[in-house]
């Protein structure tokens, strides 16, 4: 047996990433409760995607219909029966309706707040960590102070805060977007004639903001309200989780070996760091979906949320609260705040089994690196 | 001066500075609306305002001013301790507190013990059975624990236990008790000694009162224990198990010491300490939650006012349960943070 | 059993049942240690040397298992086949008859507690009576042995020292001092110590952990007692653990690598300093090294291990001068000498899920017959008091 072919065989058998990727699905595939997981977010997949067939709209989608026939007689609960699957709640909703389209909501939900924070947490963590100084002294008390609220209440906050309609100066914006595209670009040491191209139109929009400011209205929906909240109480966590992988990962010879080998900071950042930081990250945010979705259902219920007519399950609870107090009531209008509560449950324990599962599967596999 | 003592020092002088953002974020939340709007905050019956009395509300208390001119005025108010009227509660934010805190606490003084011992003992017992029954069903309840939206829980409850069972009822303590209590202190024959109805009771000689209170509690604490303690769980037992695998619990076992000595003395200690950063969190869970655990049951505690404040836009009060809040954190965070510097001698070097 | 021999392993066999196959780790060890010797247990990384040494122990962490074999510990004149005893004996045997010693010094001490903490620890497992006998007899000199209070305060140590091992914190009958000891183990013995205000077990342990900080040449031994392992460096570090080795006088030590990391000034130092306190304590060690000079400076006799199975043993000087078994002589002259070319062994260790048949080294062997491809020859004394296994050497019937 010869050293050179021991080497062929030894490279031959490397292809690091795919048998990385072949040996996690493998791994999930044997855990009945990632298997369990899976299956539950895909059934939700599939009760959102077929959505219009399950319950065929009239009009405004998300509008959930009531039983106006059913309504003049009387605005309590129905018992689920053959016109309503479900049942209805107060008020005649419909609760089947609500309850699937509800689906698309959570969805919408989830994927809207995770997408922010993440797109959030990755620019501004990658770039606090890699480049230290002032800006990462002075984001690190920032996060500290957001993170000091605890969630749920400082969401509350902002949503009430938050103005229904944003006068946005357009000018503004752009002229934000032209700073952070200046800064990145000298970091990133991208040609000179760009820079300059940017920072001409930079003035150009510093003027127009001083002498020609252009608006434009922006209305947000009550549940718009409701996302934006969570997301900017939601984004300091990852800022921090992503700041603190990236600045673990940036000290190892790799990064040293690719720095030394001539990368810009823009590549070792995406093919070099990134990669070995997603990981983490990743569980995080599949764990984080339930979680938000949770705190959206739990400010509907409060009454902050949708408007009393949105298709979105937090909301159809809340209209349980009008008979709260009497407990008797609760037991006869069981249904009408059981099944929609089974909804949310299963549809945060999907992504929950889910994000165990792949903590479960991923964390051995980042000891064995 | 002892390396501990010197590390609390430290941490209490960026606890100021962390308090000082604090007031300044919430503040700047204020700022978020109008003047008009912040113009009603200043009236105690806003139905009876006109509206050209608004321009003059605006110029009296100079909210036109700039932000720091405000942020100081407002700060001399809040060191005061006048941090506004709420109109949902309705009183001055200060005295709310003051009235509605022993029912927050009721709840709290259970449900904080039980979730750290019980956790960190499922926890521990989960690690060093691996794959067993505990292992497993712990497992399974804490997703599902975790899961359940609390106000959902907290209504199942109530329909089971206090609707069809009627073991329970919502609020924090019985009519009949209440008007007793009420006759009481009028009267003179009953004295709030703590404000908080379980201790009162006792102290008043009336151990039914108490009994009543501690029933009520009952239900909100098992919501709140079934959800916070699935992190702490399935976090204890990660830790535990990373800890077994350390060298020093080789030289333990070779120390000739007993299974229960190795795994309670030298290896839990260990694994406690990611558990404690991990309670900072688990405390914003705490207050988070008791908003909603609170309004299901209608305790009448600091939650409940948060949630209703919220529902009718009062400024005030919302800002001063944020306040409060976040004050609150910080603080449970530096305790959090001397218990593991205690634990953990290598922090103190931080 | 060897009249000198105080440990013998007889065809060892430890395999370890892993996702990628059974790893057959040892394939039939045979080792003898000698009362007041120290043998040297050389091999490559991999050849089983550190899963012999947590044998004698029985600490081979699952997915291992002991498949076969036998080891006979002698101590006090009893002989007893370490296998063959129950959790409660093991446990009274480790630590007080067997010691141990590690490769990582700060790693292998547990860094929430002090020095004092963890060889207090040990002591008061071991030398339970003896500390208690102590601390009576101190409180009898205060003339008040027979006493109704003295029996008290008898109470009272024999509480102390349960909650300073932590059996406490489940069998005491004293259910505040449990309590106590959930929250610290060190708040309950301060809290008793003042309560009690009198001279305690506490005191009379303290005293003798600084004896035994002194015994392995630590200059300021009450300073270090109260340090945590973070603040001692490595060779600190290092005496620290030997000292909670020999705090209970043990008949042998087993040494895993001990200076494999430590500078090579500092591993002089302990080398010499475990010379010492051999002869101080009058304990057999076991050292486990690859490293031959060491093996030269230190040792008396030497075992060579290779893929899992001992080799050659003998005296070390009789080792170096006529080295019999093939590995032997490779290694020995793969040592590197000014002037001499460079030699390696040729081929690489093989990995044991799959061991190569008949004698595991005959596929690097120079000398390799037919026979060592199908059956592995046995572990016997060819010379005077000089062992190989190989045929070589006869034995091929």
């Amino acid at each position: 047996m010869s050293e050179r072919s021991r080497f062929d065989e030894f490279k031959a058998g490397m292809r690091p990433r795919l048998k990385e990727w072949r040996f996690m699905l493998k791994r999930m595939r044997e855990s009945r409760l990632a298997l369990a997981g899976i299956i539950i977010v895909l059934i939700f997949v599939g009760i959102a995607v077929f959505a219009p067939l399950l319950a065929p709209p009239h009009g405004d989608p998300f509008s959930v219909p009531q039983d106006m026939e059913i309504l003049v007689i009387q605005t309590s609960p129905t018992p689920p029966s053959t016109r309503h699957i479900f049942g209805t709640t107060d008020q005649q909703y419909d609760l089947y309706y609500a309850c699937i389209w509800g689906s698309i909501t959570a969805f919408r939900t989830g994927l809207t707040v995770v997408a922010f924070s993440l797109i959030v947490g990755l620019t501004i963590g990658t770039l606090a960590a890699m480049y230290g100084g002032l800006l990462d002294e002075a984001l690190m008390r920032f996060t500290d102070i957001i993170i000091a609220f605890p969630g749920l209440i400082l969401a509350m906050a902002l949503v009430i805060a938050l103005p229904g309609i944003f006068a946005i100066n357009l000018s503004l914006v752009f002229l934000l977007v032209l700073v952070v595209a200046s800064f990145l670009l000298l970091i990133f040491h991208f040609d000179k004639k760009i820079l300059l191209i940017v920072q001409l139109l930079l003035l150009l929009s510093l003027l127009s903001i001083l002498f020609f400011p252009v608006q434009m209205n922006l209305s947000l929906t009550r549940l718009d309200k409701v996302l934006l909240s969570i997301a900017l109480v939601g984004w300091p966590g990852y800022t921090r989780v992503i700041r603190g992988e990236v600045m673990r990962v940036k000290n190892e010879d790799f990064v040293e070996a690719a720095r030394a080998s001539g990368s810009s900071d823009f590549r070792i950042i995406v093919k070099h760091i990134w990669p070995n930081t997603i990981y983490p990250i990743l569980i995080v945010a599949t764990l984080d979906i339930g979680s938000i979705v949770l705190t959206a259902a739990a400010m509907s219920f409060i009454g902050l949320g949708a408007d009393p007519n949105f298709a979105d399950w937090g909301q159809i609870i809340q209209r349980a609260r009008n008979w709260i107090s009497n407990v008797d009531l609760i037991v006869a209008n069981l249904h009408a705040f059981l099944i929609p509560g089974i909804f949310i449950t299963f549809f945060v324990m999907g992504w929950n089994l889910l994000g165990d599962a792949l903590r479960d599967v991923l964390d051995p596999m980042l000891r064995r690196r | 001066m002892t390396s501990l003592a010197a590390y609390i020092l430290r941490r209490l002088i960026l606890l100021i500075f962390v308090i000082l953002g604090v007031t300044v974020l919430v503040f700047a939340i204020t700022m978020l609306f109008s003047p008009d709007v912040r113009a009603i905050m200043y009236v105690r019956n806003a139905d009876q305002l006109k509206p050209e009395a608004i321009p003059l509300i605006i110029q009296k208390y100079g909210l036109n001013d700039p932000f720091y001119v405000q942020y100081g005025r407002w700060l001399t108010q809040v060191l005061q301790g006048n941090l506004g009227w709420s109109v949902s509660a309705p009183g001055p934010v200060l005295s709310v507190i003051a009235s509605r805190w022993p029912y927050t606490f009721e709840i709290v003084l259970f449900a904080a013990p039980l979730i750290v011992f019980i956790g960190i003992y499922l926890g521990v017992q989960s690690a060093i059975h691996r794959n067993g029954l505990i292992d497993h069903t712990c497992r399974v309840l804490s997703i599902v624990g975790w899961s359940l939206p609390s106000f959902w829980l907290g209504l199942l409850l109530l329909a089971v236990f206090a609707g069809e069972l009627k073991w329970f009822s919502p609020g924090a303590l019985s009519q009949n008790w209440i008007n007793f209590m009420h006759a009481g202190v009028l009267t003179g024959t009953y004295h709030r000694y703590t404000g908080i109805d379980i201790f009162d009771g006792l102290l008043n000689g009336q151990a039914g009162l108490s009994v009543d209170a501690l029933s009520h509690v009952v239900l909100p604490v098992i919501v709140i224990v079934t959800i916070d303690i699935a992190l702490l769980i399935r976090v204890m037992r990660s830790s535990m198990l990373e800890t077994l695998t350390k060298p020093y619990i080789t030289t333990a076992k070779a120390k000739g010491l007993s299974k229960s000595v190795v795994i309670y003395k030298h290896a839990r200690r260990n694994a406690l300490i990611p558990v404690a950063t991990l309670s900072g969190l688990m405390v914003a869970g705490l207050l988070g939650g008791l908003v909603i655990t609170e309004t299901v049951f209608a305790f009448g505690g600091l939650g409940n006012w948060a949630a209703q404040a919220a529902l009718q836009t009062d400024i005030p009060g919302v800002l001063g349960y944020t306040i409060l809040s976040a004050f609150l954190f910080v603080i449970a965070n530096l305790i959090v943070d001397v218990l593991y510097a205690y634990i953990d001698p290598r922090i103190r070097l931080e | 059993m060897a009249q000198e021999s105080i440990l013998e392993i007889k065809d060892l066999e430890v395999k370890f049942y892993t996702y990628a196959g059974v790893v057959e780790a040892l394939d039939g060890v045979n080792l003898s240690i000698r009362r007041g010797e120290i043998l040297g247990l050389v091999g490559e990384t991999g050849s089983g040397k550190s899963v012999t040494s947590l044998s004698v122990m029985m600490l081979v962490p699952p997915p291992g298992k002991i498949e076969n074999g036998g080891i006979y510990f002698r101590s006090k004149g009893k002989t007893q086949n370490i296998m063959s005893l129950n959790d409660a004996s093991l446990r009274d045997i480790r630590g007080k008859d067997i010691s141990m010693i590690f490769q990582e010094p700060r790693a292998y001490l547990n860094p929430v507690y002090s020095v004092k903490d963890q060889i207090s620890e040990v002591m008061l497992v071991h030398r339970k009576q003896e500390f208690l006998q102590k601390a009576i007899e101190a409180l009898q000199k205060k003339g008040r042995g027979k006493s109704f209070e003295a029996s008290v305060y008898r109470r009272v140590l024999k509480t102390e020292n349960s909650v300073a091992t932590g059996s406490a914190s489940r069998f005491s009958r004293n259910r505040l001092l449990a309590w106590m000891t959930r929250i610290g183990q060190r708040i309950g013995t301060n809290f008793m110590s003042k309560f009690t205000r009198k001279k305690t077990l506490k005191s009379e342990i303290t005293k003798e952990v600084v004896r035994v900080l002194k015994d392995v040449e630590i200059s300021d031994p009450d300073r270090v007692a109260i340090m945590y392992p973070h603040e001692l460096s490595g060779g600190m570090a290092q005496r620290v653990i030997i000292a909670m080795a020999l705090a209970c006088n043990p008949t042998m030590l087993i040494a895993d690598e001990p200076t494999t990391n430590l500078d090579v000034t500092v591993q002089a130092q302990i080398l010499n300093l475990i010379k010492l306190l051999k002869k101080d304590y009058n304990s057999s060690i076991l050292y486990i090294t690859h490293d031959l000079g060491v093996v030269a400076q230190t040792c008396d006799r030497v075992a060579v291990m290779y893929a899992g199975n001992v080799v050659e043993t003998a005296e070390v000087v009789e080792t170096y001068k006529s080295p019999l078994h093939p590995y032997t002589r490779a290694l020995l002259e793969s040592i590197p000498s000014p002037g001499k070319e460079f030699k390696s062994i040729p081929g690489i260790v093989p990995g044991l899920i799959n061991p190569p048949t008949g004698c595991r080294f005959h596929e690097r062997c120079n000398y390799a017959k037919e026979i060592c491809l199908t059956s592995k020859p046995v572990f016997r004394e060819v010379k005077k008091d000089h062992f190989v296994a190989c045929y070589l050497y006869g034995g091929s019937n």
